[in-house]
């Protein structure tokens, strides 16, 4: 799995499963960026409550999350979300779409319920771009979204292009040098010819790039990096590709994240192979014959701490 | 107020062994070690100029300045063996060497760790001298190795 | 192995040879204690001269030789910020695991990326030609396993960053 997928897998499959099968649960998880799911049967066993707390839920706000939910959701969205949550949909398992590809498409556009919320600054973004694009000129609001504690996406709408800045924080210097080869190799993978529609990708440590140089509070050190993404009316163009082009970028830095990871582990598992072939070429040094299986006067086996 | 627990009482034992004691010193005088090697700088220039590469060789390693206070004769020595070094070609080491005295082997071999041990000084370059030890190994032995490491008449 | 490796590696193995003479060797200085002499430091006339076996000032070899231990540090090549990572993080790796490599030294010594610390226990149940050639293959390898590990990085990274792109295609 080299992509990461955008829907959640847990809501998608616990909804599948209850839709034939109703029974009351009561299950709290988690999403990337520290989002929190909660889904639960409240009232009764076919009426579920899926509800969702994220960091940046007032900054979504004011970017009109609440149009695109309505507009995804109708219905379902209660107008007040469960306490200590940001957003709640109540499903109805009696009413929702019969066994099939209708009730899997329903199934889904709920399990996106993150992404979607997530996309507010994105679609607007778009939208600004294309009132911009009839102006001639300006600039669109530059709007922040702290999904993390010390990570922000901004995102800014030009008459000719959308810009999408994510910082993002290494903690260790591993992850940090890591870092610094993958985010290499995304700005020169656009050089190919068969990837040269791709956004515009940049990179800096340490110096925000000019866009957000004016911001107040933002960090300086060498733990934090800056990707910048040009996306070109090419990539929203229409709704089908806008809207794979959000589910795609918003997991942007995941993806980095979980490959770096990637990376990582896979070094670990060659150094063990590697270092256990030293120790085979170690041991073939020694010289004491194999130790003698020395037993007990009942018969057992003596065993002995040492090596 | 508790310093005297710090003092390294060993140091006044009567059988503490001093550096001195470790090793003959050299009868000459510091001044006329570096004037000794000085002379043998254009010696060994001549002979080189023949050819001789032998016997430049003899030259530089035969009283080769040790011990304390005489850095400078022993950084022109180094300068002037590695010269030879350096213009030998890969194909005379062999015979080179062999042609040595033990003696002159054994302070060839301490000169080339000398050399080993500063990579990025002067003219020391790491893939001539790494040459050299392994035809010198190959012709006076890890015996060769052994009295370089034990020696105490540091070059 | 590579040509221009090979005398730097076998004048290691020549000098680790020529150290590798040990004998049992008791403290002179505290009584009935039985250490290693080159860790101790304290008697000069059973410390050896230490020697230097080096290619560049970024790989080198030192061999600190004494009368029941001999220490030997390694610089490994590290060309690089990912090099340098790279090696760090084997070097930590195995030194974790210093008791099961029992010449290992918890520590390397400084200036040097791992050290090891052969006494006259481990001379005397193991085979010294094959202590050293444990010693000369590590060499070998290590560089060989890091700049594997660091080809192999930017090989993810590229399919990586291609896989991100392309599907931006669609």
């Amino acid at each position: 799995m080299i992509l990461l997928e955008s829907h959640n897998y847990i809501i998608q499959t616990t909804l599948a499963e209850k839709a034939i099968k109703p029974s009351s649960l009561d299950v709290q998880f988690v999403d990337f960026d520290g989002v929190r799911f909660r889904l639960s049967t409240p009232e009764r066993k076919t009426s579920l409550l899926l509800s969702m707390n994220i960091r940046c839920w007032d900054e979504l706000v004011n970017y009109g999350v609440h149009d695109i939910l309505v507009r995804e959701y109708g219905g379902l969205v209660k107008v007040q979300p469960e306490p200590e949550y940001n957003v709640s949909l109540e499903i109805d398992l009696d009413q929702i779409p019969p066994e099939g590809e209708q009730r899997d498409a329903f199934i889904k556009s709920i399990s996106l319920l993150k992404r979607n919320a997530l996309a507010a600054p994105f679609e607007r973004g778009f939208r600004e771009q294309k009132q911009l694009e009839q102006a001639g000129s300006g600039q669109g609001e530059l709007m922040a979204l702290h999904y993390r504690d010390e990570e922000v996406i901004y995102v800014q709408a030009s008459p000719d292009r959308v810009t999408v800045i994510f910082s993002t924080v290494f903690r260790e210097e591993t992850d940090r040098i890591f870092g610094k080869v993958f985010l290499q190799e995304f700005v020169d993978a656009r050089r190919l010819p068969n990837i040269q529609s791709a956004p515009q990708v940049l990179y800096t440590t340490r110096d925000p790039p000019l866009e957000i140089r004016h911001l107040p509070g933002l960090t300086d050190s060498e733990d934090i990096g800056y990707v910048t993404f040009v996306l070109f009316p090419r990539h929203f163009a229409n709704p089908t590709v806008a809207e794979s082009t959000i589910s795609h970028i918003q997991l942007f830095r995941d993806y980095l994240h979980y490959h770096i990871k990637c990376s990582k582990a896979y070094m670990h598992s060659r150094m063990r192979h590697r270092v256990s072939e030293f120790q085979k070429v170690l041991n073939r040094a020694k010289t004491e014959a194999a130790s003698v299986d020395r037993k007990t006067a009942s018969g057992r086996s003596m065993s002995t701490f040492s090596r | 107020m508790d310093n005297f627990r710090k003092i390294d009482i060993d140091q006044y034992d009567e059988d503490v062994l001093l550096e001195s004691e470790l090793y003959e010193p050299d009868p000459r005088d510091p001044a006329q070690v570096l004037d000794d090697v000085k002379q043998k700088v254009t010696a060994v220039r001549s002979s080189l100029a023949k050819g001789d590469i032998t016997g430049a060789l003899d030259l530089v390693l035969d009283n080769a300045p040790y011990g304390p206070n005489v850095d400078e004769a022993k950084n022109i020595n180094l300068q002037t063996l590695l010269s030879i070094l350096n213009s030998t070609k890969a194909t005379e080491i062999p015979g080179v060497v062999k042609a040595l005295s033990t003696d002159a082997q054994d302070t060839l071999m301490k000169y080339l760790y000398k050399g080993m041990a500063m990579p990025g000084w002067g003219d020391v370059s790491g893939s001539v001298l790494l040459g050299w030890h392994e035809k010198l190994t190959e012709a006076a032995g890890t015996g060769c190795i052994v009295r370089a490491m034990t020696d105490r008449r540091l070059v | 192995m590579s040509n221009v490796l090979r005398p730097y590696l076998a004048a290691v193995r020549s000098t680790l040879t020529a150290a590798l003479t040990l004998e049992d060797f008791a403290s002179q200085v505290v009584e009935r204690h039985n250490k290693p002499e080159v860790e101790v430091g304290q008697s000069k006339e059973v410390l050896l001269n230490p020697l230097v076996i080096s290619r560049n000032e970024n790989e080198r070899v030192l061999i600190e030789p004494s009368v029941n231990s001999i220490r030997l540090s390694i610089k490994i090549k590290q060309a690089d910020e990912i090099e340098r990572i790279l090696c760090h993080k084997f070097t930590r790796f195995m030194m974790q695991r210093a008791e099961s490599f029992v010449v290992l030294r918890r520590k390397p010594v400084k200036g040097y990326d791992i050290s090891f610390l052969i006494t006259n226990n481990h001379t005397d149940t193991m085979l010294k030609h094959k202590i050293v050639d444990f010693i000369i293959q590590f060499m070998e390898e290590v560089d060989k396993e890091i700049s594997e590990m660091k080809l192999s990085l930017n090989a993810r990274a590229r399919v990586v960053a291609e896989s991100y792109l392309s599907a931006f295609n669609s």
